[in-house]
């Protein structure tokens, strides 16, 4: 069969399973088998373990530590406290946001489960036992779990802080105060606000609750003294920014460090930060000599490794009569816990939540978040989603509820007058971005026929009028979003992590024989890089995907790169693949050339081949081309073929979506049920249509969790009340509905392949879509708005405060 | 948390009031008691065994009592630490009146728990509190009393079961 036909092209095309093929993930191999390769299975010889003593207590001041019954016990090896850390300068570590955090205790406690002291023994079981042996006196102090209250209290959590001096972000107003973050016109915002016809105004929670993976966090530090070198294997979503830190805090030079994220059982954000533990591991193998592992359990995780969210988000939004939206105000009160330990890039302490605007083209807005200190745990990471974009996703899907309550107005109505147009991109919002491209209508209007709206509309009503009539305790909501995420940071002009600029990196090699390996500065942590990013080589330097193999994820073999959260790693380390893949073909086309005994420009690139132009039959794919290179001497050409590219994206990317959520729910149980939900999304060029439905019905199911039951809760003493999950929701495929996704393909037209980002779209989009429908259903009763998460108590309680129970 | 209970007991006031304090009738009534020692008439301090759901630990602390009305009325207030495994402090309004040949006692007591006590067992602490208690009085009546059935918990309540 002749190839250079449209359908040998085509065949040739689909032996590469490149872009758009729906190739079957290469690492489920080894997951599914439990041949996975995760923190826990790192196991050295001499290995020590690492554990804490952690505070009962939420506020205290240590009045004394005795670790001389720990250190007793048969296999115990050392007890360390911040008096053991402070010679080193480690007993604080900075953190991500600019602020300081303790390691070990340092006189005092400030949330509970805060790391007191750490344990090494010669097993985990010796290392348990002997935390329970180690006797500390705590002196109790008044406990803050509110910021509200704690930006007014005489009570100062952080004695360390100066109060007159400013934080990192600013001035502090008040001795628990962090930082007050403004954008926007504020003047021209609350005059566009006050001369509006219709206001709208709603105090929006967006709970406190955490990525949980299903892996905890944990490392493994081998300190090699005879040659100096530092391994340290961790669950690090962002490994190359560990080494740094490591390098900086510790003193040891960062080429003697060498960092290794293994598999990781899910991140979720959770495993972006540095913790005490890591550090503690650290120390102890510098200290003992012995390779140190520790590996938190699920309460650790759940009390002390980073949590999620905990935005108190007071809205405004004005309109005309007929809908147009004329202005958005929002603050917002951010509970931080005990140190600003928040992921987001350096100058944005409270991530992109300006992107709060959403869809919509909203002429002028104001945004100002003041952060606060409480006793409760640091985190504040971006829980499946862009920094802070699910937070602004929620205030304003909520907020245009409210808003079309306020008219009077059907929402998806409202929605469609107010969207961005096609042709406005690229498109300045009133907060400052330039949202990329968009077709907003298309999309929505997809998605409201997919559902058959209006059906669902005249069957709500005839639901409610058979309430009405006693006939039925079941209510029908309809819960509507479209949301635009901010992902993939970013432009080094304005996104840093640690004065570290936010690109990524690809390296290639191609081997003599016509297959590559590839390594990125990111690391998969289950969504199936080593699959898709192959896939963008593929297409890009015609090898067959299965022919690369794609590496990430050691600093000592891996290309620099800040890592994958914030569903950057395709906007980021996707487009530096392309460009290297690009640096290769081009370096390909002058062999080629030679080889051909053409001039480069009578070549075009063909699939998986160069060819001379008008005379394809004249070629030479990229495997002879791959083999030539490292055998034959071409004249001004180095041998070998091999490629790296850092890339630092001109601009963010805007991945959007439609989602809708049919849910029936029982007024007098408050169990819902979900009927029907379509998850429409728009991602930009699909490098995998079945990576892209995996991880959409992952992100809806956390979004599921999160909307419907998921909550990190403190009682008043500060006491974590869903430390484990029996308390904590984590849906299973008993509670989790059926999804049907859809898309449209809106290319990015300043990334390389014009792909978006999707990972983190539907718990964007999925957590206003499941809450609205709650909302929704109880909106003919007269519901304004409700906190998640809708639980089966707060759904039964809403329904009671509005007299549906007789 | 708060609980409130009442108790007939089939033994004359002043009986009563002297076996609650009573250490040796004590000790041996409180449910997992290993160690109690009177400090003064009015300080004591326990070393106790408690299991809560998955929580077993040791506490240990003090108790305060305060004799607001002998024989009629007194209140105890006490803190104990279990470790790792958390820790508790609260009080309690003990009322004892004299009914029908016997005594009524009625107790409202509240307590704060912390640690992982609060966290693993918050849904049980309450319905372990109240096995405690019952158990105390249980015990705690057959040891002033004769007869087996003279505690009659929850009377004033008996419609719901006691």
């Amino acid at each position: 069969m002749n190839d250079m036909t449209p359908e040998g092209r085509e065949e040739r095309r689909g032996k590469l399973k490149g872009l758009g093929h729906a190739r079957r993930r290469v690492e489920d191999a080894r997951f599914t088998q439990g041949k996975g390769n995760y923190i826990d299975d790192i196991n050295l010889s001499g290995m020590l373990f690492g554990d804490f003593v952690r505070s009962p207590h939420a506020h205290a001041r240590i009045t004394s530590i005795d670790a001389s019954a720990a250190l007793e016990l048969p296999g115990v090896v050392a007890v360390l406290t911040a008096d053991d850390l402070r010679p080193l300068d480690l007993h604080w570590m900075p953190t991500l946001a600019g602020d300081k955090q303790m390691v070990l205790a340092d006189g005092k406690v400030l949330f509970q489960g805060q790391e007191v002291a750490f344990v090494v023994a010669r097993d985990r079981y010796v290392a348990a036992d002997a935390v329970d042996l180690v006797e500390i006196e705590y002196e109790e102090l008044p406990v803050i779990t509110d910021p509200f209250e704690s930006l007014q209290s005489d009570v100062v959590l952080r004695e360390d802080l100066d109060p007159e001096a400013p934080g990192s972000h600013g001035p502090r107003r008040h001795h628990n105060h962090i930082f007050l973050w403004e954008e926007g016109d504020k003047a021209a915002t609350e005059q566009a606000i006050e001369s509006s016809e219709v206001v709208a105004e709603e105090m929006i929670y967006y709970h406190r609750t955490h990525p949980c993976p299903l892996e905890t966090c944990g490392s493994v530090a081998s300190m090699d003294k005879v040659n100096g070198k530092l391994t340290l294997w961790g669950t690090f979503q962002a490994p190359h920014v560990v080494r740094t830190v490591a390098s900086i805090l510790s003193g040891i030079e960062e080429h003697n460090i060498r960092v290794i994220s293994p598999d990781i059982g899910g991140g979720f954000g959770n495993k972006v930060g540095v913790y005490p533990g890591y550090v503690c591991s650290i120390v102890a193998s510098i200290v003992t000599g012995s390779p140190v592992k520790w590996v938190e359990d699920r309460m650790e995780n759940l009390m002390s490794t980073a949590f999620a969210r905990d935005y108190w988000m007071k809205g405004r939004i004005s309109a005309t009569k007929d809908g147009r939206i004329t202005g958005l105000h929002c603050h917002v009160t951010a509970d931080h816990g005990a140190f600003d330990a928040c992921a987001d890039p350096t100058k944005f302490p409270a991530g992109f939540f300006h992107i709060c605007t959403g869809s919509y083209d909203i002429p002028v807005a104001y945004v100002a978040v003041d952060g606060a200190y409480t006793n409760k745990a640091p985190g504040g990471v971006a829980y499946r989603c862009s920094f802070r974009v699910t937070e602004a996703a929620y205030m304003i899907e909520r907020m245009i509820e409210v808003l079309a309550i306020e008219l009077g107005m059907d929402a998806a109505e409202l929605r469609a007058r107010n969207f961005i147009r096609e042709d406005q991109f690229p498109y300045q919002s009133a907060l400052g971005w330039e949202y990329d491209s968009g077709d907003y209508h298309t999309a929505w209007n997809k998605a409201l026929e997919a559902v058959n709206y209006e059906g669902l509309r005249r069957e709500q009503a005839e639901r409610v009028e058979a309430f009405n009539r006693g006939e039925t305790r079941k209510l029908l909501g309809i819960g509507l979003t479209h949301f635009t995420e901010i992902v993939g940071a970013g432009p080094m002009k304005n996104c840093d992590i640690l004065g570290m600029g936010m690109f990524d990196s690809c390296e290639i090699r191609i081997h003599p024989t016509g297959s590559a390996i590839v390594r990125l500065g990111t690391i998969s942590q289950g969504q199936g890089h080593a699959t898709t990013f192959a896939q963008i080589l593929a297409s890009e330097i015609g090898i067959s995907s299965d022919s690369i193999t794609v590496e990430e994820g050691d600093t000592d073999t891996a290309p620099y790169g800040l890592g994958t959260y914030g569903s950057r790693s395709t906007p980021v380390a996707g487009a530096a693949a392309a460009m290297a893949g690009r640096k290769i073909r081009a370096k390909a086309q002058m062999i080629a050339a030679y080889l051909l005994e053409v001039h480069e420009d009578d070549l075009e690139w063909d699939v998986d081949r160069f060819a001379v132009k008008g005379a394809p039959e004249r070629f030479k794919t990229m495997a002879e081309i791959a083999f030539a290179s490292y055998n034959q001497a071409i004249p001004g050409v180095e041998p070998g073929l091999e490629a790296v590219s850092y890339y630092d994206p001109p601009n963010m990317t805007y991945p959007f979506g439609a989602y809708i959520c049919v849910m029936e729910i029982d007024v007098d149980t408050g169990e819902h049920e979900i009927r029907q939900f379509y998850a429409l999304d728009d991602c930009g060029t699909r490098i995998n249509p079945m990576v892209i439905e995996g991880q959409v019905h992952g992100g809806l199911t956390e979004a599921l969790a999160i909307a419907m039951g998921q909550e990190i809760a403190y009682d008043d003493l500060g006491n974590i009340k869903t430390a484990t999950l029996m308390d904590f929701f984590m849906p299973t495929s008993w509670e989790t509905p059926t999804y049907t996704t859809a898309f449209t393909e809106t290319p990015s037209p300043h990334h390389p392949i014009g792909a978006k980002g999707v990972g983190e779209s539907p718990n964007v989009g999925g957590v206003p879509a499941f809450s609205n429908a709650v909302h929704d259903a109880f909106r003919p009763f007269g519901l304004r708005h409700s906190h998640m998460p809708h639980d089966h108590w707060r759904i039964w309680k809403v329904a009671h405060e509005l007299g549906l129970h007789g | 948390m708060k609980l409130t209970d009442e108790v007939f007991i089939a033994a004359p006031r002043e009986d009563v009031y002297a076996a609650l304090n009573d250490v040796e009738v004590l000790k041996d009534c409180i449910p997992g008691c290993e160690e109690l020692v009177r400090h003064s008439d009015t300080e004591l301090e326990a070393k106790v065994l408690l299991k809560v759901g998955p929580v077993k630990a040791r506490f240990s602390g003090t108790v305060t009592l305060t004799p607001e009305e002998p024989p009629r009325r007194f209140t105890l207030t006490g803190s104990g630490s279990g470790g790792t495994a958390g820790f508790a402090k609260g009080g309690a309004d003990v009322v004892l009146q004299e009914q029908d040949g016997g005594t009524c006692l009625t107790y409202e007591a509240h307590a704060d728990i912390g640690g992982k006590l609060a966290q693993l067992g918050s849904r049980l602490v309450h319905g372990t509190a109240k096995k405690l208690s019952a158990r105390f009085f249980k015990a705690f009546a057959e040891r002033v009393t004769t007869s087996e059935t003279a505690l009659v918990p929850g009377r004033a309540t008996s419609a719901n079961g006691g």
